[in-house]
């Protein structure tokens, strides 16, 4: 009998599971031993039902690129990754902490403007961002709450400190991985779990629900919810069908609305009936073709003369893409300072500025050192990984980040941290990162459900699921 | 619930019958043609035309190698693409109905459609021909009418279930009354009246319905009149109105749109016509004109719930 992890040889980068010694960490010590005592060939004989069940089941992204629209599973690992308490604590306070300077953050850009008058952030930063919304300009959303959810990801560099790399604040989708993740492992992996009690994750709907519904225009006590989804083309259908199930609320696509008289209604058997919360699953561009995208089949005519006139909440808020701006990151924990008067709890990465000339130059001579994003993109899309590109690569970004500045930052290479994962017929260190997502309701909520995505292809340090990567079951411990 | 979840709870059930009708009609029409009466080749080119018709299709037969006709047909009614009624076709529509809706169906009848999609997307004509289309058919057709079972098991009873019902319903009947309708009458003998049962699913039930003799002209009957005979015309049209009643709550025997009307008039005209009426029409005209009826129902059906401009 060969014992998993006999061979696993771990690199010079943070472990998750191992300390530089080579021993478990003291909270993965039981899954160790667990993993000592499973045949290898049983191992592999699961990893093939659990295929079939997340095909079976449905639980699929769409691939953009490829254009048959192919559904793929996403790769799932059956070893699990595992948050101690310990992690967890300044996570969860350090990611609160971000959203709720954030969202005071949007309150005032599409407000008074306090922080671009008192110099904290540059205006034409705001100005010439392609997410700032000059509509919002004067809008409240009920509660004064943009962010109703976010995903903040968070990575770990070589001497174990985590840093926050993006705080995702228009979209982000993910957590449908998180509860079939853990359905699937629980089912397919009872023993993975004896001495283990990960917080639960299959509440999340329910908070998510009870924060939508907290967002309902004020003196709206039953609101109606919708989920507003682009169809089922988009990468993340399931996810929409999945959360709109598990919340029973309605799964509507933009024909499926129309706006009367600044009121929001949804088609039905029995005639039109009002909706007050939509949870929009679409961005900006697409909801409204009167306002933005003309050819925008997806959203519904007439929708923001609604949100203006306060007849329907829009969740996430319209505009919250500028404070999710790559180029308006490295101001985050200005922010936090300014508006919490706190000291930030997580790093940023450090990043440079590609409009300030100085880093700009600085960027052009160590473009080979470097990741270089697009501000306009995400995803993984738009990217340049320096030690993995060519010539002419680099050339390419040079004269783009020479010609539109404002549109790259640049930020040294952290190296990811790594944790075993099953990789053909070994078990073998990837790197991976970990997107824990907040709810904004009544108060901040960070449930205890968090997605870690994990890059398959040895060395790579994208965990992009449109770029290869997989996911694992993450465990939260009690606290 | 929302017109669009309607639309496509709809077609999903009315595409998945469709397949399963089809599985059982090429299972009984290969049978056929592999033992005696299908023996000539103008045995085997009736047959297959008259599939070919049951299913819709409008293909120059007479371009087909007379050799083959019995294989082009099977392949164009299972994998065709072009054949926007191929079950191929049937099923690719109802997965697609059935994502866009995935929302408000159950895991367990999710699950059912998307492994008869897999399994069906899985299979080649050289897979089948390597295992006989029989076995294929059949698991087609287990699958699908486990479907059935499913849905009544786990959906609520309520809108989103009646739609299933409608087109569930509104296919088996129209189906039931095409196959009557391409069935040659002038042709009295036994085993061409077997396969009419059998396409239909009826030869128990109609064996264990009739005591003495069994007239051609009894399987007409049983096939379009019969009250509880879960394929007949008449009962599947009793479904659909009822279904409708339950959907709008209005009393049975009234209406409250076009859709139950029509509904109304053809129940109401199957329970009190006689059978000696039928045959005096001809059952190919009468079948076409039921078959008319239908049309009319489905498109009074889209216009009272998913109208493409809704009204306030």
């Amino acid at each position: 009998m060969q014992s998993l992890l006999e061979h696993y040889a771990r690199v010079d980068y943070y472990d998750e599971f191992t300390d530089d010694r080579g021993v478990p960490r003291p909270h993965y010590r039981q899954l160790a031993q667990t993993l000592a005592g499973i045949d290898w060939a049983d191992f592999q004989h699961r990893v093939q039902v659990v295929n079939n069940v997340l095909l079976q089941r449905g639980v699929t992204f769409t691939v953009y690129a490829d254009s048959r629209g192919t559904e793929r599973i996403l790769p799932f690992d059956l070893i699990p990754r595992i948050v101690s308490k310990d992690e967890w604590s300044p996570i969860k306070a350090g990611i609160a902490q971000r959203v709720r300077a954030l969202n005071e953050f949007l309150r005032d850009v599409y407000g008074e403007q306090r922080i671009l008058h008192d110099g904290k952030i540059p205006w034409q930063l705001i100005y010439s961002s392609r997410f700032f919304n000059r509509e919002m300009i004067g809008i409240v959303p009920p509660h004064g709450v943009y962010i109703h959810v976010s995903g903040v990801d968070l990575i770990r560099g070589r001497d174990g400190t985590a840093y926050v790399l993006e705080d995702n604040l228009r979209t982000p989708s993910g957590i449908s991985y998180v509860l079939e993740n853990r359905e699937v492992l629980k089912r397919s992996f009872p023993q993975l779990f004896e001495h283990y009690s990960p917080r639960p994750v299959d509440d999340y709907p329910r908070r998510l629900r009870d924060a939508l519904r907290y967002s309902a225009p004020i003196g709206v006590s039953d609101p109606t919810i919708v989920l507003l989804t682009p169809g089922i083309y988009n990468s993340a259908y399931f996810e929409h069908t999945m959360l709109a199930r598990r919340m029973g609320v309605e799964l509507v696509e933009g024909p499926d609305l129309l706006v009367r008289d600044n009121v929001v209604y949804m088609k039905t058997t029995k005639g039109l009936t009002r909706v007050d919360v939509i949870y929009r699953r679409i961005d900006d561009d697409f909801l409204d073709p009167l306002y933005f995208r003309a050819d925008s089949t997806l959203g519904v005519a007439g929708l923001m003369n609604a949100y203006r006139a306060g007849n329907v909440t829009v969740a996430n808020a319209v505009g919250t893409g500028v404070a999710d701006d790559k180029a308006v990151y490295p101001f985050v924990p200005a922010m936090i300072r300014y508006y919490l008067r706190e000291e930030p709890i997580l790093p940023n990465v450090p990043t440079y500025d590609c409009t300030d000339p100085l880093d700009r130059s600085y960027v052009l001579e160590h473009l080979d050192e470097l990741v270089v994003k697009n501000t306009n993109q995400s995803g993984g899309y738009g990217m340049l990984m320096g030690p993995q590109s060519t010539g002419s690569e680099r050339d390419k970004f040079a004269k783009a980040i020479t010609d539109n500045p404002r549109e790259f930052i640049a930020q040294p290479i952290i190296p990811l941290s790594c944790h075993p994962t099953v990789c053909g017929e070994s078990i073998a260190p990837r790197h991976l990162d970990l997107r824990p997502f907040v709810l904004f309701g009544e108060d901040v909520d960070v449930p205890p459900a968090a997605l870690t995505r994990v890059a398959l292809t040895e060395g790579s340090l994208v965990v992009n699921s449109s770029q290869g990567g997989g996911s694992k079951d993450t465990w939260i411990l009690e606290d | 619930m929302l017109s669009r979840v309607a639309e496509s709870m709809y077609w999903l059930s009315r595409n998945i019958e469709r397949a399963e009708t089809l599985a059982r009609i090429l299972d009984v029409n290969y049978n056929r043609t592999m033992d005696r009466s299908g023996a000539n080749q103008a045995g085997t080119r009736r047959i297959w035309e008259s599939v070919l018709e049951i299913c819709g299709a409008t293909v120059e037969v007479d371009l087909w190698d007379p050799e083959k006709i019995a294989t082009n047909a099977f392949e164009f009614c299972t994998f065709s693409t072009e054949n926007r009624t191929s079950i191929l076709s049937c099923i690719r529509i109802a997965r697609a109905n059935a994502l866009s809706v995935r929302a408000e169906l159950s895991t367990e009848v999710w699950e059912t459609i998307n492994s008869l999609y897999l399994f069906v997307e899985a299979q080649s004509p050289r897979s089948i021909a390597r295992e006989g289309p029989s076995s294929f058919l059949r698991s087609l057709r287990d699958t699908s009418q486990a479907f059935g079972g499913v849905v009544d098991a786990t959906i609520m009873h309520d809108d989103e279930w009646n739609f299933l019902q409608v087109g569930r319903f509104a296919e088996r009947a129209a189906m039931t009354t095409r196959i009557i309708r391409a069935q040659d009458v002038s042709d009295q003998s036994a085993h061409e009246w077997q396969r009419l049962l059998e396409m239909c699913c009826a030869s128990e039930p109609f064996a264990k319905s009739q005591r003495l003799t069994s007239e051609p002209s009894e399987v007409l009957g049983f096939l379009f009149l019969h009250p509880s005979f879960p394929r007949s015309t008449r009962f599947c049209v009793h479904e659909v109105d009822n279904a409708l009643h339950r959907l709008s709550e209005t009393p049975k025997a009234n209406f409250s749109n076009e859709a139950e009307r029509m509904t109304g008039r053809l129940a109401a005209m199957l329970d009190f016509v006689q059978l000696d009426e039928i045959l005096e029409e001809g059952s190919t005209r009468f079948a076409t004109r039921v078959g008319e009826r239908f049309d009319g129902v489905g498109a009074a059906i889209e216009t009272a719930y998913f109208p493409r401009v809704p009204v306030m």
